[in-house]
């Protein structure tokens, strides 16, 4: 490990430097409360010492609704592309959004890389800030495999010590921000090393009881092996808020739209949900998926299943939370993971 | 990218909710997280609150009729059209041949202007909101302390209790916010009681659920009471007015009496009333499966009795829960906005109180007892109809359209161009929720601050002001600097807002009124000083036992589920585009109408669902889409209460007292179309 300090009285002056070439997005307070990741002004405004943001960084790389292309038709077809070409540098973020990114990273930068995704990406700079505690007691991060501190899918990874911040270098990317901007850098001592192993040790012992019981319910889902009755159950409950999957750092199901007047119009990219009744209803109205029941496999499926894991490189649940806080009916993924291991829903 | 606090715009539950921001578009919608309602959580409709924001079919410009078209014209125009128009109905027919309609989608602000221009500027008392019809007769029953022995409970309410009884309520489909809290109370061993004839998802779940027959709910509620006061002798230590004829209106109602009525067996009567009083703290949620029954107002009397028992010490200390349809249903009452009250449910007769409002409004005010909004549809001649879904609310096939057709003029403001505005003479586009500042009273009076987050599109405006605009044409300007001048002359000359500040409002789900309402730390409902119960009227316990006869010929029971689908159709959720899939597949899938029937019915009369089938009463005959469900108990059918309103075979018929329009559960024979 290549690891640095950030002294304290130092660490105003490098997000000032940062916010000279990009964006800055890190954690900051809301008006009534609430904690989201958010472009800052200044270091300042970034919120070191929050629980958790209300939502992961996906709006930032997957944006809720996006333009894709402007067109026009008549004599001259013409199609322009929009793309994000901003730079911009996620700070302080959690080490179970951070390890999300890379699940969307094999989504949208595989084979057939998708060109807005990956021109933002590409321009996008992970400095993640360790949990020293369980950020909140909906976290599971532990059963995931995903924090509270990461080996790796970052660029920097921040760990808080009382004179300053503890700098891991994960990537080529981590590394040139350390060398150009050497001068604020320290050496790590042994030291200050062994504390970041020691606090990632007491870190773990402050998680609470969302457990997720992954392991098991990756097995049953990857051959066929869950009870139909914890299905039937499950879509009993679910509402089709969609809530579940827009919080979630990984789920990156979107529709397109084209929105056209006369000769002209743009198309559109909008967050869908592989749980709403019309995800996959077919111009014809013949659904594939047709009981709630079916979506909710489907989804369950994509999330942990091994064959998914393989593709992605991982399962791509990172225990965030999220589902937790925000499933109106208690189908989250520790109820959905529980329920298959007891074969029936709670 | 710039988060905006604001409120979800769509059911009464009134979540908070960010709205992003680029660029002066609304690009997204986030959760709060410290948002008393909402605490991190949104339905389908909130998660996609900004696509009806910035939707291509907004209306943007004023448009006045010539023809059969609608044309684009300036607003100085369309305003001289509109007060023109309004003048000559008020001239040759007088001025309470002229409806208003205010609405339940809209500000507080907006529905006080507009009572002052109904009955200050136009002169006509007849005023009113069509969602009304969507809430339980008695203004009372959400006005805060007001009675005696009552008190209206909070959603927070939930989470304290340890029995939750559900009457006539699907907050799954209507209010998800709620429905959350009675998901995480079971989970935390909260037991719940259902009371609904459709077994909705948590009626399934439910502990006890009792699958009451359309019209069997009074009977119903009567025996739990007769259980509890008869059988068990339950009895509190404080005294309670009323209660030897509470007693003894139901001496005769034992749940075998009632079973024929309620079709409930009487030994699940007794085991919901049993484990009723076997709770600490009960929270009692009732929604518009009650609203809209025939016995609705003494219905949510018996509910009410069991809070005010409670109080003196017999069975649970409970909250009685209404839930409104709408986002600022209970503002758009709150603020007068209804044919026999003034703003501050201040009377029609008192005096002192209405020279107050006229003193302040520099007019004179019609104080007359105007039309109901079903009495306007045919009788007025003139409508200003205010963001108002009447074409949908009105019960009644083709009613609101034909009455809407048949007057001389009509004016409509509203943000997209609903089937009211496709018939106007002068069409007024409206600032949408992210585009005007302004409050919503949520249903547990929660008086919440809306921000403008982004221009309106086009022309359009805020709807107070356009409001204020008609009222100076016709010569008696309205002039307010902004929302806020308009809140704080509410929160002055309205007692019941007195205390609610205008700019804490948008900080943590803003302030319940009264203000002075006293409530322990855990919202548990204060002492009070009198408690009173009150029997249901005779005839009532009656009527509800004749009911609707099924017979060999006509063997089901047809009834609207207002708890069913309600949102379908609605014109905001259809224009909410990646939420729309989700309340269109009705209007697709059904379009005739949705005939949901228990399996074991479909088999004996050889129906198959997804396909129509014929459906038979006694007044005449139609077809119907079939959804096979085991939702619904054998031997009977029940239709979407908003596509039965709309276009079923059901008779309409009117709730005692008040008046309202209701669809009476209606005997039908099914079979396979020929
Ligand atoms: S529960 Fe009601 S207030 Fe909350 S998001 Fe849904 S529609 Fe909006």
């Amino acid at each position: 490990m290549t690891a640095r300090m950030l002294p304290k009285n130092r660490i105003e002056e490098f997000v000032g430097r940062l916010l000279e070439q990009a964006e800055v997005v890190a954690p900051r307070r809301v008006e009534v409360g609430d904690v989201f990741y958010g472009a800052v002004a200044s270091a300042e405004e970034v919120a070191w010492d929050y629980g958790h943001a209300v939502e992961p960084l996906k709006r930032f790389l997957l944006p809720q609704r996006e333009t894709m292309l402007r067109y026009s038709t008549g004599d001259k077809v013409r199609v322009e592309a929009e793309l994000d070409e901003q730079e911009r540098v996620f700070l302080g973020i959690r080490c179970c959004d951070v390890t999300g990114i890379g699940v969307l990273d094999a989504m949208f930068g595989g084979d057939t890389p998708d060109p807005y995704y990956m021109s933002r990406r590409e321009r996008s700079t992970v400095i993640a800030l360790t949990c020293l505690q369980a950020p909140d007691e909906t976290c599971f991060c532990v059963c995931c495999d995903a924090g509270p501190f990461l080996a790796k899918g970052y660029d920097q990874q921040w760990t808080s010590l009382p004179e300053g911040m503890l700098v891991e270098v994960g990537s080529e990317r981590g590394e040139a921000l350390v060398r150009s901007n050497d001068d604020l850098f320290d050496e790590a001592s042994v030291d200050q090393v062994a504390a970041r192993y020691r606090l990632a040790r007491e870190a773990e012992q402050t998680f609470g009881d969302f457990k997720s019981y992954i392991a098991g319910a990756m097995s049953k889902l990857s051959m066929n092996e869950v009870d139909p009755k914890v299905w039937e159950q499950a879509a009993l409950r679910c509402m089709e808020c969609g809530g579940c999957t827009y919080l979630c750092p990984t789920c990156s199901c979107f529709t397109v739209t084209d929105r056209m007047e006369d000769s002209s119009g743009v198309r559109e990219r909008h967050w869908d949900a592989c749980l709403y009744s019309c995800y996959a209803r077919e111009a014809s109205g013949h659904n594939p998926r047709p009981e709630r029941e079916d979506r909710l496999r489907a989804r369950f499926f994509h999330k942990i299943s091994y064959q998914w894991a393989q593709r992605n490189g991982r399962q791509a649940c990172v225990g965030c939370g999220r589902c937790v806080v925000g499933c109106m009916a208690w189908a989250h993924m520790p109820a959905i993971t529980e329920g298959i291991r007891r074969g029936v829903m709670t | 990218m710039a988060e905006l606090a604001t409120v979800c715009p769509f059911c009464g539950c009134g979540c908070g909710l960010y709205l992003h921001v680029i660029d002066d578009v609304v690009v997204g919608v986030s959760p709060s997280r410290a948002h008393p309602i909402s605490q991190g959580r949104l339905c389908v409709k909130g998660w996609h609150a900004h696509e009806m924001v910035d939707n291509p079919q907004r209306l943007t410009h004023p448009l006045v009729r010539r023809g059969d078209e609608l044309v684009e014209a300036s607003w100085e125009e369309a305003v001289e059209v509109a007060a023109n128009g309004l003048r000559k109905v008020a001239d040759s027919a007088g001025a309470q041949a002229i409806g208003v309609l205010g609405s339940a989608r809209c500000t507080n602000e907006a529905n006080y202007v507009l009572v002052r221009f109904a009955r200050g500027t136009l002169g006509t008392p007849s005023i009113d909101c069509s969602q009304r019809i969507h809430s339980v007769p008695e203004v009372a029953l959400n006005a805060g302390n007001s009675r005696p022995g009552l008190d209206t409970g909070q959603i927070a309410d939930l989470d304290e209790s340890d029995l939750i009884l559900l009457v006539g309520s699907d907050p799954t489909e209507e209010h998800p916010a709620v429905a959350a809290r009675v998901y995480r109370a079971r989970q935390r061993g909260a037991r719940v009681i259902s009371v609904s004839t459709r077994t909705h998802p948590l009626a399934a779940l439910a502990d006890v659920h009792l699958p009451v027959r359309p019209g069997g709910e009074l009977k119903l509620l009567g025996s739990i009471l007769h259980v509890l006061l008869v059988e068990q002798g339950m009895a509190g230590d404080a005294d309670v007015s009323g209660l030897p004829e509470l007693r003894a209106s139901v001496a005769d109602l034992p749940p075998e009496e009632t079973q024929a009525a309620t079709s409930v067996p009487a030994e699940a009567v007794r085991e919901a009333a049993l484990l009723y009083a076997s709770s600490k703290r009960a929270t009692v949620v009732y929604s518009t499966g009650l609203a809209l029954s025939l016995h609705a107002s003494a219905a949510a009397q018996s509910l009410e009795n069991l809070a005010a028992l409670g109080a003196s010490g017999a069975g649970p200390k409970a909250t009685v829960l209404g839930l409104l349809s709408r986002n600022n249903l209970q503002g758009c009452r709150d603020m007068g906005v209804a044919p026999d009250l003034l703003p501050g449910y201040t009377a029609l007769g008192d005096d002192a109180a209405v020279e107050k409002l006229e003193r302040a409004w520099r007019c004179e005010l019609n104080r007359e007892t105007g039309l109901a909004s079903w009495q306007m549809m045919g009788k007025a001649r003139a409508m200003y109809i205010m963001g108002d879904d009447i074409t949908r609310t009105m019960p009644g096939a083709g009613v609101a359209r034909e009455a809407l057709a048949s007057l001389d003029f009509l004016v409509v403001q509203d943000i997209f161009m609903s089937p009211a505005a496709a018939m106007a003479d002068v069409v007024l586009p409206a600032a949408a929720f992210a585009e005007q500042d302004g409050t919503w009273t949520n249903l547990e009076r929660r008086v919440q601050r809306i921000h403008r987050a982004v221009s309106p599109p086009g022309e359009a405006r805020e709807d107070w002001r356009i409001v204020a605009g008609v009222s100076g044409a016709m010569g008696k300007p309205i002039s307010y600097e902004d929302a806020q001048q308009i809140f704080e002359e509410i929160k002055d000359l309205l007692p019941v807002y007195a205390g609610v500040f205008y700019p804490p409002l948008a900080v943590n789900g803003g302030i319940r009124w009264p203000t002075a309402q006293p409530r322990d730390a855990g919202g548990a409902p204060a002492a009070r000083e009198k408690i009173g119960v009150a029997a249901p009227p005779e005839d009532a316990l009656k009527e509800s036992a004749a009911g609707a006869e099924t017979s060999d010929e006509y063997p089901l029971l047809m009834a609207a589920d207002p708890t069913l689908r309600p949102w379908d159709g609605e014109v905001t959720v259809c224009h909410t585009l990646t939420a729309a899939g989700e309340f269109t597949v009705m209007d697709q899938d059904y379009p005739d109408g949705m005939l949901c029937l228990n399996p074991e019915d479909a088999k004996r009369f050889e129906v198959r669902g997804g396909r129509p089938a014929r459906v038979v009463s006694a007044t005449g005959e139609g077809q119907m889409q079939v959804r096979v469900t085991d939702e619904v108990p054998r031997g009977i059918a029940l239709v979407p209460y908003n596509q039965a309103a709309r276009s079923g075979p059901m008779e309409v018929s009117s709730q005692p007292v008040s008046g309202r329009p209701v669809l009476a559960p209606t005997p039908i024979s099914v079979g396979p179309v020929q």
